[in-house]
Formats: structure tokens, sequence, C-alpha cells
């Protein structure tokens, strides 16, 4: 059995399979658009989810191709005469498939795993679940490709498998609609775009798209194992049944995983000397690189009466709602991950974090304008901002004395933080 | 050198390894085989008749990959009919057919090992009895070949290393002999001998004077029935002068298969 599955290995669609898929998969991950994957774990292990999209009608067309090979080949005469069952032949060509497309995604997400080794920390068990989901997509597909080129052993069923596995994919949000619960049970790519630092995926999301897809690939098996009509027909009874569990178990929201957030994702973290400067636990990776420009600005604060003493993540998501606690002495400042995994707009944390000073508590009527917060942190720094709008007031300041100029930008401060700026607070 | 299993120095408890009375079976809707009675014992057999007298379908149902349409058939001591489980009885075939189906991205040792697998060999003995089977089909050098690179010639001995592979009770080639050159027909026949000492050998073919060769008696159906079974050169003397033919085995078949057709044309219902 052990050496017949490595001839398998070697000599079917196996090894073929294995290294389209990385291909494809690597392609997409660093072709498409990398900062996507590139805040963490369960950013790459949904992004890979994503591109299902494209490797799941693959794998199905490479089973169907590999599924084709008795016909193709003209043995059924040769090996009718064996004693060897149909469903023990079939055995070490399922598992070859089906190691070729658990290795190809594993190893489309090493090479994403990779790239963002160096700045990716946290990682949550759901990842895991995450990344068991996308593999058993993947085995069900290979599988189920296998049964329909064993069963409709044409050239056209690869290919017009593969088409018909993507039109799945892309009609099923649509003819689900509007009821979105129940096309993540059944499309393991549903939800998975351009997911949010804080993002994650329930539990129960997970857990019901195991089962679907379990059924699936227990149907694909005896469909392929299968001599005669009868079990093709119990073939359907563990697909009916997967999905009837899948169902049940998948909670009715819409939205379920998109509004999904991880709280310790969220959860802030900290440099550990003083002036605090602390990022969420998703981007403790960059925590390195926040604290030289956040303290730097800090100190350019430092001047203003009772200076913000603390630089924190704005972990602020909108769906749902939720707000970091507002404290005066610490500056709020959005932190992201760049194409390269590393903090994205370096150049411009300093800046951001001195017009961070001049926000408002989350609930404000009245704030401060980002011309106006941009104006005063580049007074204070000392140089021409590079929006046009925070130009003009700039220079406005610039041609107060400098105890005028100074004046407004503590006045602005003080409004911002009162919640009463006015209109044109900073030159009027 | 292998270890040999007990139930490979087991006594053969049956007197013929093939075993047929009133053997019937189909071809499509066409009974190709007819009431045919056969049995065949140790030795090689050579399969005579001409084309759609049924050698194939004799073939494919003592290959076990038809099941007889009717009559009784036994293969290496067991019941081969109707809903017999017949895994016992296929470890001990080994079957070439006429279309040699393979597939053509495994080596020849790959694809011999494949089969070995699927014959249900002990996993100690299959790397050993591969060898062996290319060994003795003149395959040595290209048992790491590619199946789709091999010559007809060579495919056609790697079909027959997959057949006896197994060392099968009951071999069955059907026209193995096609695409061999005249040098590689003497290996063949030499091999078929040397196969034919210690198990059941039939062979199908056109050719007349590989059966006269290399074959220790002659079956010769026509019309999914038996016209003759004997020896070589009982076949031989069946011929005279008048009948077709460059040898007196080539005389001797057309002879046989004259009467039988004339036989056949006067009592039309003769052997119902």
């Amino acid at each position: 059995m052990s050496r017949v599955l490595r001839i398998e290995l070697r000599r079917s669609a196996a090894l073929g399979s294995a290294l389209i898929l990385l291909a494809v998969g690597t392609l997409l991950l660093f072709f498409v658009d990398r900062s996507v994957f590139t805040t963490g774990w369960m950013q790459l292990a949904m992004t890979q989810r994503l591109y299902l999209a494209v490797l799941w009608p693959l794998a199905l067309a490479a089973g169907a191709w590999q599924g084709r090979r008795e016909h193709r080949t003209n043995v059924t005469e040769l090996f009718a005469s064996t004693p060897r069952s149909r469903a023990h032949r079939a055995v070490p060509t399922l598992l070859a498939m089906a190691l070729a497309v658990v290795a190809g995604y594993l190893a489309m997400g090493i090479a994403g795993g990779a790239w963002i080794a160096g700045t990716a920390r946290y990682l949550p068990a759901s990842v895991f679940a995450v990344l068991a989901v996308g593999v058993l997509a993947l085995v069900a597909a290979v599988w189920l490709g296998l049964a329909a080129g064993r069963l409709l052993p044409s050239p056209a069923t690869a290919p017009a498998l593969g088409l018909a596995g993507l039109g799945v994919l892309l009609l099923l949000p649509g003819a689900t609609r509007p009821h979105g619960w129940l096309a993540l049970v059944f499309s393991p790519i549903y939800e998975m775009n351009l997911p949010d630092a804080y993002t994650t995926v329930p539990g129960r999301a997970s857990v019901a798209q195991a089962v679907w897809l379990a059924a699936l690939a227990v149907t694909a098996v005896l469909l392929v194992v299968s001599g005669g009509w009868r079990l093709r027909v119990a073939a359907l009874l563990p697909v009916v049944l997967g999905a009837a569990v899948a169902i049940a178990a998948m909670p009715r929201d819409n939205r379920y995983v998109i509004d999904a957030v991880d709280p310790v994702a969220r959860e802030l973290v900290c440099a550990h000397d003083d002036p605090r400067v602390c990022v969420s636990r998703v981007h403790a990776g960059l925590l390195a690189e926040v604290v030289p420009p956040a303290r730097a600005a800090l100190t350019v604060l430092a001047p203003l009466p009772s200076p913000p003493t603390q630089v924190h993540e704005d972990t602020t998501t909108y769906v749902p709602a939720r707000y970091p606690p507002w404290h005066d002495d610490v500056v709020l400042l959005r932190v992201d991950a760049g194409s390269d995994g590393h903090l994205a707009n370096r150049d411009l944390v300093l800046a951001e974090v001195v017009a961070g000073a001049f926000a408002g508590p989350a609930d404000c009527d009245h704030l401060a304008g980002p011309d106006e917060k941009m104006a005063a942190a580049y007074w204070l720094i000392g140089r021409a901002p590079a929006t046009p709008g925070a130009v003009a007031l700039w220079q406005n300041l610039r041609q107060r004395p400098e105890g005028e100029a100074r004046a407004r930008v503590v006045a602005l401060r003080r409004a911002a933080l009162g919640c009463t700026v006015q209109d044109g607070q900073l030159t009027r | 050198m292998r270890t040999v299993s007990a139930a490979e120095t087991a006594p053969t408890t049956h007197p013929w390894a093939v075993d047929a009375e009133g053997l019937r079976v189909r071809a499509g809707r066409h009974l190709a085989v007819d009431g045919l009675d056969l049995t065949l014992g140790l030795g090689v057999h050579g399969l005579l008749g001409p084309n759609g007298a049924g050698k194939t379908t004799l073939m494919r149902a003592l290959a076990t990959v038809v099941k007889p349409a009717g009559g009784r058939l036994t293969l290496l001591g067991e019941p081969a009919g109707g809903r017999a489980d017949l895994r016992r009885v296929r470890r001990g075939i080994g079957y070439l057919p006429q279309q040699f189906g393979f597939y053509p991205r495994f080596t020849v040792r790959e694809f011999v090992e494949y089969m070995a697998w699927l014959k249900e060999m002990p996993k100690a003995a299959v790397p050993g009895a591969t060898q062996r089977a290319i060994d003795r089909v003149g395959l040595t050098a290209k048992a790491d070949a590619r199946m789709k690179t091999l010559s007809g010639g060579m495919l056609r001995r790697a079909g027959i290393a997959q057949a006896i592979v197994n060392d099968p009770a009951l071999l069955l080639l059907d026209e193995p002999t096609v695409g061999l050159d005249p040098e590689q027909r003497l290996d063949f026949r030499e091999l078929l001998r040397d196969v034919g000492v210690d198990s059941c050998v039939l062979v199908s073919t056109h050719l007349v004077e590989d059966v006269v060769a290399a074959c220790t008696d002659v079956v010769l159906i026509n019309e999914g029935r038996l016209v003759h079974h004997g020896t070589p050169d009982d076949l031989a003397a069946q011929g005279g002068a008048g009948d077709a033919g460059d040898s007196p085995a080539e005389r001797g078949y057309s002879a046989l298969l004259r009467r039988h057709r004339a036989a056949g044309a006067a009592t039309p219902e003769a052997g119902r």
C-alpha cells in the first residue's frame, strides 16, 4: 500500500496538482493585493480561503482529470481480472490526490507565512480552524472531481466541472440573498475578503462549514468506490445529512464573519519603558517600529500645557461600533501593516501622532477637521504639511507672531478635548 | 531466493485448472461461447480458431471479466459462475487482454508492481516477484523506463510480465505474440514452455506454427464450440494433401474447420 501510494504520488496528477495550486495560490497572494494578508496569521488564513475561489475549481478539475485515468488508458479489462476491489484500488489515488492539494495549499500558506513571519505575532487557535476548513474544502473538491471523472469519463468533464465549481462559488451569495448565512454554510470563500485587523472567524462558522465539507467528501468517496446505482443513491445520504447539520449549526446572522471581532486581538500591548506606547495585540510585531516616531511626537507635544503622555493604537471598529476608552493624555493612532508586513506610512507616524493630540472623544459633535489638525501639528513640528488645505492654514499660522500662533494651537487642543471646536477655530 | 508461503506449497486439490461444461458466454447480445465443454490441466494450451470463433470471449470468461450466461465453469477448483466470490480464483490468474491497457506514466517496474498489488500478493514478495517477472520477459534493461516510451514488442513483453508476476496457476494470454519480432517470439516460446511446467497456460493466437512449436496441446474452437482438443501431432494428422496450408499443422487446422462447418451445415441443431 505505501509503495503503491508512493507510485501514485509520483505518477498520478498529484504532483502536478500540488504545484499548480502552489503556483496559482502564491501568485494570487503576492500579486493581487499583498496588504490584505500582511497584518497577521488570521488575515493570511482568510485570504487563502478567499483565493479558494480559484483553487477550489482547479482542485475539482484536477480530480476529474485524474478520475478519468482508468477509462482513458483502457485498463478496465485488465483490472477486472484482479482480486482487489474497486474500493481498495481507489484508496491510493484518493490519498495521493488529497495529500497533493493539502500540500499545495499549505505550501501557499508557508509562502505567505514566510513573508510575514518577521512581523506577525498573534496566532489564535481559530487560525488553524480557518486553515483546516480550507484544506477540507480542497480535499472535498478533489475527491468530488475524482468521482465525476470516474462516473463521466469524458475529456470535457474536467474543464466543465471546474467552470461549474467557479460558477457555484460566484453565484452562491446572490442565490442565497437575503440569507447570507446560508452562503456561509456552503461557500468556503464567503465573507473572507478584505479581513479587518481585529477580525476573526467564529468557531461555530468553521464547525458548520467543516461538517458540510466533510459530508461532501464522504459522498465523493462513496461515489468513487461505487460500482452500482445502489451505492450511488446511498451516497446522497451523507451530503444531505451534512447539509442539514451544517445549516442547523450555523447561526442565522448575516455578516456573521465580517462583523466578528476578536477582543484578544484588539487588546493593547505596550512597550516596556516610558512614555507609554501601545498597539493592539495583532500589531504587536510593529510596536518597535511605532515607538520611536510616537515618542518623538510626544516630545514635540511636550511644550503644550497638560500635554499627552501616551500613544495608543486607535482600535475603533465601526461594525459593531466599539471605541477605545478616551483619556485626555492619550493620543490615538491608527496602525496598519503595509504590503511588506511592516508599519505602513512610517514617515507619517510622527505627524499623525502630533495631529492626534487635536482629536476629541468619539462621541463629540464639534471636532477639529483634518486640515486644522494637520496645520497645528506641522506648526509644532516646524515643517510644511503635504495636503493643500492644511498648507493654507499652516501658512496663516506662520504669518502670525509666534506667541499668538501658539495660543491658537493651544486653544484648538483645549476645544477639541472639550468638544467645542468652532468653524475656523485656528485662524479666526 | 524468496520466502514461499504455505498457500503456495499446499498441494493443488483440483484435477483441472479449467473445467467447463456446456459453458455459454455472451459478447454483448450475441452468444459467442455456446455450449463449450473443455478441461485444461498443466501445460501450454494453444487456443486456435478463426476470427469470431469466440476465442476472446472465452478468454474473458476464464479471466473472470465476464460472467458466464450458462453452463458450469470451475477455475482452479472453485466455481466461477453466478454469484461466486472470485477473489481466491483471481489471485491465481494472470491475464493479458487482447487490448492491453496500461498507465503510460508508470515505469515498467511500477506498473508490474502495481499489478502485483492488485493481485493481492503478499507485500514482502512484491519487489522480488516484480524483478523476476521483468527479467523473465527480457525487459531488465528497460525496467525503469516509462511505459509510454516502450515499442510495441516491449509493451507486449511488459504485458506478459504483469501477467506472470503472481506466478499464476492459470495464465491467459490473448494474442501475446502480436508485435513481437521473430527472435522475441522464439524467446517467448521458451518462456511459455518454462511457465507451462507448473501452471496451466492458455494462449490464444492466429499463428498455427506458434502453437505447434510451444504448446503441449491444441484447442480449436469455432462458433463458440469445441472443435478439437489434442496434441499438435494430432492436429497435423487431421490434414491431408488437399487441405489449405503450408505445414501439416496448418493443413490439419483447415481440415478440422472445414469438416466442422460441413457438419454444422448438415445438422444445424447438432450439439444443442
